[in-house]
């Protein structure tokens, strides 16, 4: 209370101060302070300083609502970077021992236990470079360490319809690959998705071509090479992606978007080979005087391997549904077919036999910058073990945050 | 020799037909057509004022449509397709289009309709904007434009600015129709000059009068009408309104005995058809821009519509 009540008192009088300035010395004063400032100046052996009121060639004199820097002060301000963070956390409550059984990207505890997760903390860093180029950067924060999740220069000038991104990116195969886990409908991925492609998503240094062909649909080739990790594997491998991208106005307010992708990805055994394939179909249907829609999307993803343990071929996907009903709520069911582990491993072998989920989300959003949603799913083991999986997860977003791809 | 000889094997109706539908996929490419200027813009009413500036030297798209919602405008590659041979993107601006504008323009490959580019033109640039914040920003007060308000297509004076910005901007890209743009931005502010009085005259004995509106949309509408918002529907932009907040509007739109609820018609009239059963205050479903309802195909119609539902009410 006392020092406050100092701080105030001093608040006051620097107030007072500040709203009488000191007024310029009278003439004969200034002239006596200008003649001891040559002095010591001589006596230092440095060059006086102009004379205010003189000022150099090219100068203006500043009105007095300028700054002493002149200009704008906020300049550094407006160079900064659009900043956000994203924060994701889940409590969870399995009946199976995912780990050993079902192993996945999504967040999981013990079983038969009510498990309170941290799974990410996402910075995003993007602002243009120049006038050639932009960079997105992404920095993951999550119980196993930090992560430049991306971070990548994309140009914008380049001509007859290509455009390049290099750095650390997310592969261009499939849809949700190439979205951050936030952006997902759903609070985890399909299982599909980990065991064929990635568990941490198909990500890597490297480069990526893309060329929108002069069509009049949208119509996108994209060939990257990049080294990355696939799936349950932490070791770089070179990579090969090629993917053809489409989307069709179909209708009124309807949305069809077509992918299909492709990747080689390099095996350190002499003769293995590892090759993946994907299909991806998207249909948002949205009046467009409504802020509800429904998406209907799927993918099939499938991985051929040579001279390897897991030799063969293994596929699977999910199709779902999410009616978004309005600003604050939304609806989702998805139903998935993914090769099952080899138990307490992470391979899927042929004869592996296949898993089946079904899930089933609620989500409320209390505005653009939040979210809480519930998802149950039933999860059904070829040995005939059955799981049920609850996720209640959250997720906010504070700052600019750059709008994301449809 | 090599391209005869596969031309033999290929067989000449084979070729013919690889030739017709060569020439028909070609066909389908987007040209930049010599006569009219490409002009791409991010709403109906923008793509109404561009009609105005341009007339028939341009070439006139919307990415959206009246009836939308302008913040919430899905980002659609096939946009991106629209905005790849624009000869000038015109935006909003003020973060209006934040949501998804700037990932179409990244996927376009245009370069020149990147912000600040040569082929850019932002409207908000050459109006004068209301509701700009003075003091600190953040989201607990809604999802508030933190650059000012940009529901600005219901002010005149603005519709005749961003016309004469344009027919500057048109002139710049293509200076060979400069007179014609001049003379037509020209001619618009003369039209709207008539009808802006007829407009001010149908608002002259309501100065004053109350109304309720969504939230702060209508501000440059209040401004030149005279009229004044009583209160708004929701507590903070974009925020739901909690009974509580209807509750005390209820009491407002009562004491202050105002006659009209304002709300664009994209938006949820639940709120609006509440305090209208407890005040009987009537709600009228305006257009939230050009096209945004039957008839309100032009500027001008548009905002003449706007009036007569509005002073309609008011009375």
């Amino acid at each position: 209370m006392h020092s406050f009540f100092v701080a105030a008192l001093v608040a006051a009088a620097q107030g007072a101060l500040a709203a009488e300035p000191p007024g310029p010395p009278p003439p004969g004063q200034a002239a006596e302070q200008k003649k001891l400032e040559e002095e010591i100046a001589k006596e230092l052996g440095a060059a006086p300083a102009p004379a205010p009121g003189q000022p150099g060639p090219g100068a203006a004199p500043a009105p007095d609502a300028q700054p002493a820097i002149g200009g704008n002060p906020y300049a550094r301000i407006l160079m900064l970077p659009d900043i956000s963070a994203i924060g994701d956390f889940a409590g969870t409550y399995h009946n199976l021992d995912v780990g050993s059984l079902s192993p996945r990207s999504g967040a999981y505890g013990a079983p038969h236990e009510l498990t309170p997760h941290f799974e990410e903390l996402e910075l995003g860093l993007q602002s243009v470079i120049d006038p050639y180029a932009r960079a997105d950067i992404f920095i993951s924060f999550s119980p196993g360490g930090v992560d430049v999740e991306e971070a990548y220069l994309t140009t914008l000038a380049l001509p007859a319809g290509f455009q390049v991104r290099a750095g650390k990116f997310l592969s261009p195969f499939g849809r949700l690959n190439q979205q951050h886990p936030h952006v997902w409908d759903f609070v985890d991925a399909p299982l599909a998705m980990d065991r064929l492609l990635s568990a941490d998503s198909l990500k890597g240094p490297g480069l990526d071509v893309a060329w929108l062909a002069p069509l009049p649909w949208f119509v996108e080739l994209h060939l990257a090479g990049q080294t990355a990790q696939p799936s349950f594997i932490e070791e770089d491998r070179r990579t090969l992606v090629a993917r053809l991208q489409q989307f069709f106005d179909v209708g009124d307010g309807a949305t069809l978007g077509v992918g299909l992708s492709g990747a080689r990805i390099q095996e350190p055994l002499a003769g293995a080979s590892r090759q993946l394939g994907g299909v991806d179909l998207m249909l948002k249907i949205r009046p467009v005087n409504t802020r509800s829609y429904v998406v209907f999307q799927g993918e099939l993803f499938t991985r051929r391997m040579s001279g390897t343990e897991e030799a063969g071929t293994a596929t699977g996907g999910y199709l779902q549904a999410v009616f978004r009903d309005g600003p604050f709520y939304a609806y989702g069911l998805r139903g998935e077919l993914a090769p099952a582990v080899v138990a307490g491993t992470t391979l899927v072998q042929p004869g592996s036999g296949t898993e089946r989920r079904l899930s089933a989300l609620v989500e409320w959003l209390p505005s653009e910058f939040q979210r809480l949603r519930a998802q149950v799913a039933w999860d059904h083991l070829p040995d005939g073990h059955d799981g049920f999986e609850g996720t209640l997860h959250l997720e906010f977003v504070i700052g600019a945050h750059g709008a994301h791809p449809f | 020799m090599t391209i005869l000889h596969s031309a033999r094997a290929l067989g000449a109706p084979h070729l013919r037909l690889a030739a017709t539908a060569l020439a028909a996929l070609l066909s389908l490419l987007p040209a930049r057509t010599a006569a009219a200027l490409n002009v791409v813009t991010t709403t109906e009413g923008l793509a109404g004022l561009a009609k105005e500036a341009g007339g028939d030297k341009v070439q006139v798209q919307s990415l959206s449509r009246g009836i939308q919602d302008p913040h919430f405008v899905d980002a659609n590659p096939a946009l991106a397709v629209k905005l790849r041979g624009a000869d000038l993107l015109v935006d909003v601006g003020l973060d209006l289009e934040i949501g998804w504008l700037p990932p179409l323009v990244n996927q376009s490959r245009n370069a020149e309709i990147q912000p600040n580019g040569p082929r850019r033109f932002t409207a908000a640039s050459v109006i004068h904007v209301l509701d700009v914040p003075t003091g600190p920003v953040d989201r607990s007060m809604g999802d508030l434009h933190p650059a000012g308000n940009p529901h600005f297509m219901d002010d005149p004076r603005a519709a005749v600015a961003v016309v004469a910005g344009l027919a500057r901007k048109l002139s710049q890209l293509d200076p060979a129709n400069a007179a014609t743009y001049a003379q037509r931005s020209a001619d618009f502010q003369r039209r709207i000059d008539a009808d802006l009085a007829r407009w001010k005259a149908a608002f002259a004995p309501l100065r004053g009068r109350p109304i309720v509106a969504q939230h702060q949309t209508m501000s440059y509408f209040l401004e030149w009408t005279g009229l004044r918002a009583a209160g708004y529907l929701e507590p903070k932009p974009g925020v739901p309104p909690p009974p509580s907040h209807l509750a005390d509007l209820v009491q407002i739109v009562k004491a202050q005995g105002a006659k009209a609820i304002l709300v664009e018609n994209y938006y949820d009239t639940r709120s609006a058809e509440v305090v209208s059963h407890h005040t009987g205050a009537k709600v009228v479903l305006i257009p939230g821009d050009v096209g945004g309802l039957p008839g309100t195909g032009t500027y001008e119609s548009y905002l003449d519509t706007l009036v007569r539902l509005v002073a309609g009410a008011v009375r």
